[in-house]
């Protein structure tokens, strides 16, 4: 699609041929995950189909979309989160790090442990807020000293400062903002590769979501980080590369599917996107 | 969601500006009008009427500002905001070469007029007309070919603006005519930098329809 949209496009200038190769060495960065003609279906009614995307080391990946498109259903295939789901089959291939993903001999527990995931709605564990750090460490037995790992998280997380004086006190203090970054130190507290976000601000106030998007521009360095966002503008403040999503129906008007519409770097998406229903999303006209 | 008053604020944005547009044309067939007949008096009613094009000016400056800050336009709305906020300072600067030849025909009063230079400025006054009425309709109507068109109309009005200056130097050896023809040499030139906005206004037609930037010309060559 982009290639198709570059041939009419004229000669280009100076200042264009400069920014088109330090696209190229954006998009040359090494691919955590190449995923290739992916289909999701739940007992036969497909919820997405035919996404190809490859997602960048140390980038924040967004994607955007109508509520329906599947955006949600495609970041759990990252960390196998559909195997949960009874009836789910997932069609084509997720490599990671050039491996299948779903291969036989992968463990989705490992997958897990590499590949974390933060969730719409704050969910930490009815425990300490040590605890809720130190939990994954402790069932993983992972070597070293757990205080320093969960100081660690929390340092990461950009909370240690607000709780380091309350640890043992109940996670569920803390305030919606507050626990989200726990749930984001828990994360951590297990050395992830990736870190997987489904609407993580969502739930939060506007100070709150602005701490959880600095915190994603901070862990990009060190981690790689895809993000499901309803937030058009937050999209466009912390990702690197967006995707957008869209509903397909059938001409019956009953089957309902998801498509990968365009993926492109997100200053491109928000700027001059190549395809018009891109256009019509983020423009706020559909959707 | 369809962004209905999103939308019609756009409308009205544009409106402001090619309602700025009108406002300048008048000042500038004033102006042109002031110096070919020697009018001072319309001379200072064009001097006054900058008043209201400034006016304008900062009613689409405004638009664009809470545009900005309410709506946070992307992709072309993006692109149009930005093109109006350029358009609407090219169109100011516009009325102010206006005001400049006004004030330049002021200038000149009492000293004998060359009435083959005032013929020029009368060519280079309806072709920079001409130039501002394509350059607003261009943008009206997203069209680029016609935007683009304003290049070959710039060089229509650069060769009158040549043709001035080998008349001057023809009258130079009258002494008085020589002082009217000196301050007329600028009266030129404000109309040949009109036209050069006007290009500049094509340009952001072109980039509000194909999301890329670039000159008509390359001023460096």
């Amino acid at each position: 699609m982009a290639d198709e949209q570059l041939t009419t496009i004229e000669p280009m200038s100076l200042a264009d041929i400069a920014q088109e190769q330090s696209d190229k060495s954006f998009t040359n960065r090494e691919a955590v995950f190449e995923v290739k003609d992916l289909a999701v279906d739940y007992s036969g009614a497909i919820a997405i189909r035919e996404v190809s995307l490859d997602v960048y080391k140390n980038s924040v990946t967004a994607f955007i979309g109508p509520s329906g498109c599947g955006k949600s259903t495609f970041i759990r295939c990252f960390n196998r989160m559909n195997d949960l789901v009874p009836g789910a089959h997932i069609h084509g291939d997720v490599l990671y790090h050039g491996k299948d993903l779903y291969a036989a001999d992968v463990d989705p527990v490992e997958v897990r442990r590499r590949i974390g995931m933060v969730f719409q709605k704050p969910n930490p564990f009815p425990k300490s807020i040590y605890d809720n750090v130190a939990f994954g460490p402790r069932v993983l037995r992972l070597r070293g000293s757990l205080d320093e790992r969960v100081e660690k998280g929390l340092r990461q997380a950009a909370l240690w400062d607000e709780v380091k004086n309350r640890l043992k006190e109940s996670a569920l203090g803390l305030s919606g903002g507050q626990q989200q970054r726990l749930c984001i130190a828990r994360c951590l507290a297990v050395e992830p590769d990736v870190i997987l976000m489904d609407e993580p601000a969502s739930a939060l106030d506007p100070i709150s979501t602005t701490r959880i998007e600095d915190l994603m521009h901070d862990l990009k360095r060190e981690y790689t980080i895809v993000i499901v966002t309803h937030n058009m503008q937050q999209a466009a403040r912390v990702a690197d590369m967006t995707a957008f999503f869209s509903v397909d129906v059938a001409p019956d008007g009953n089957k309902r599917t998801g498509i990968l519409v365009e993926y492109d770097r997100t200053s491109k998406i928000f700027t001059t996107p190549a395809d018009k229903r891109t256009e019509d999303y983020v423009t706020g006209r559909f959707g | 969601m369809a962004r209905i008053s999103f939308q019609e604020e756009l409308d009205e944005l544009e409106l402001e500006l090619r309602t700025e547009g009108e406002l300048v044309l008048r000042s500038l067939r004033g102006a042109v009008e002031a110096v070919c007949s020697q009018d001072l008096e319309l001379a200072d009613e064009v001097i006054a009427f900058d008043d209201d094009v400034d006016a304008q000016y900062f009613e689409v400056e405004q638009g664009v500002e809470l545009l900005l800050a309410r709506q946070t336009p992307v992709a072309s709305d993006l692109r149009l905001v930005l093109a109006l906020l350029k358009d609407n300072l090219h169109l100011e600067r516009m009325g102010d070469l206006c005001v400049t030849i006004a004030k330049l025909t002021k200038l000149t009063k009492g000293l004998p007029p060359d009435e083959v230079l005032l013929e020029g400025f009368k060519e280079m006054g309806e072709r920079a007309e001409q130039m501002i009425r394509v350059a607003l309709r261009s943008l009206q109507e997203r069209d680029r070919v016609a935007a683009e068109s304003l290049l070959e109309l710039d060089e229509l009005i650069d060769r009158a603006n040549r043709r001035v200056v080998n008349r001057l130097l023809e009258i130079g050896h009258d002494l008085e005519r020589r002082e009217w023809g000196l301050r007329m040499i600028l009266v030129s030139r404000c109309l040949e930098r009109i036209g050069d906005h006007a290009v500049d206004v094509g340009e952001q037609t072109a980039y509000l329809v194909t999301g890329e930037f670039r000159e008509f010309t390359d001023a460096s060559r």
